[in-house]
């Protein structure tokens, strides 16, 4: 064989191995998708978190290496939330003994960050989060941070007020006016996996389907 | 063969006579109270953390009246306030909008659940424990009012499922 021929067949192999790969590896995860009952791939290579750093409810820094070497579970409360946040931590609960009863033998990391975090200080997040499941882990934070954080994931939220008997609605960032201490938070409550390397890898938006999810989250796991 | 069957006669418009007497207590009793055509099923506080600022009450309440009736107010001891709230979707934004009453058509019923009308306690003197129970006063349009006991439990179990849950 001549020199030639065997760097054709070296290029030749080289190709097909390259396409077998990007196929096996499926950057888009085609065929996972199609099997996904609860979730939403949200998986984009070129988008990465930008770091942060918050503090958890033990006083810890909470930053981007908290989320590497393990999958994690993550959603977005606040504490004064008397319906969507109980039923996300209680939905995420669920998906946990679930994965359990699966038989899942590294269970995620399952964490709760605060929209809110001049209420919702790491003492207040200790003893509400951990409620839910003692595992769960509660972050809070600078106000910035967090708002910094939260749009990679297409989370939003915004304070909502009352004046004189009308809702009044104060967007993400801007300050309350003078004297309102009650508020209450309007925001989306999905659920987020994480992959190891700590990006954004599968969403789920409401109303969450526990036993779906943890399927899901079982084959992501598997898949990746 | 005469005697049977007006025995069975005087019988029959005695029967009838006790049954539209009875019917008209009913009614009589009914006019002083309406609460009898309002009928709330299975309250329920959910179980909270211990320093949950905010609890959610849920039930079925059932209008079996002619007239539609509102919820006009709750009120329970032991709460900074209470207020009548509905969780809504936005284009996947959930909201959680205060009411001024919650409507509840004439032979119909409306169902307080999570992600749906909700009753709120806010701002507790002591987050109740599971299995208590919390006394709330329901205040309707028409006048009438009535205390129900809503016990705390976790879950936002759907009634279906806590009847099958029911020990």
């Amino acid at each position: 064989m001549s020199k030639l021929t065997l760097s054709i067949v070296i290029i030749f192999i080289a190709i097909l191995g390259i396409s077998v790969y990007s196929v096996n590896t499926d950057s888009n995860y085609g065929d996972l998708k199609k099997q996904l009952k609860a979730s939403h791939i949200l998986h984009k290579p070129d988008k990465k978190l930008h770091n942060f750093s918050l503090v958890d409810h033990n006083n810890e820094v909470f930053n981007n290496a908290r989320l590497q070497d393990q999958w994690t579970l993550l959603t977005f409360i606040y504490t004064h939330c008397p319906d969507v946040c109980p039923t996300a931590l209680m939905d995420m609960a669920s998906i946990k003994s679930k994965l359990i009863d699966n038989g899942l033998e590294s269970m995620p990391g399952f964490v709760a960050i605060t929209f809110d975090p001049k209420r919702d200080t790491p003492k207040v997040l200790k003893t509400y989060v951990r409620y839910f499941d003692k595992d769960f882990i509660g972050v809070s934070g600078e106000q910035s941070q967090i708002d910094k954080l939260i749009k990679p994931f297409g989370t939003y939220y915004e304070r909502s007020i009352e004046v004189d008997g009308n809702t009044v609605t104060i967007p993400n960032g801007a300050e309350l006016p003078k004297g309102v201490k009650n508020y209450s938070i309007n925001h989306t409550a999905w659920l987020y996996l994480l992959s190891p390397d700590g990006q954004i890898f599968a969403g789920f938006p409401t109303p969450h389907k526990p036993k779906a999810i943890a399927q899901d989250i079982s084959l992501m796991m598997s898949q990746y | 063969m005469f005697k049977t069957m007006k025995t069975t006669l005087l019988l029959s418009i005695f029967l009838l006579g006790a049954k539209s007497a009875f019917a008209m207590h009913h009614q009589h009793n009914s006019e002083q109270n309406h609460d009898e055509k309002l009928i709330i099923n299975e309250p329920w506080v959910r179980a909270a953390p211990a320093n949950a600022p905010m609890l959610g009450v849920f039930m079925q309440i059932q209008n079996h009246s002619n007239n539609d009736a509102k919820l006009i107010s709750a009120d329970a001891a032991g709460y900074q306030r209470v207020e009548l709230h509905r969780t809504m979707e936005h284009h996947g934004v959930m909201k959680m909008i205060k009411q001024d009453f919650m409507p509840i058509a004439a032979n119909n019923q409306l169902n307080l659940k999570p992600g749906s009308w909700h009753i709120m306690l806010i701002g507790p003197d002591a987050v109740p424990a599971e299995g208590d129970v919390v006394n709330i006063k329901l205040t309707f349009n028409n006048g009438t009012s009535q205390i129900i006991n809503a016990v705390v439990r976790k879950g936002k179990m759907t009634m279906k499922h806590h009847g099958s849950h029911h020990h």
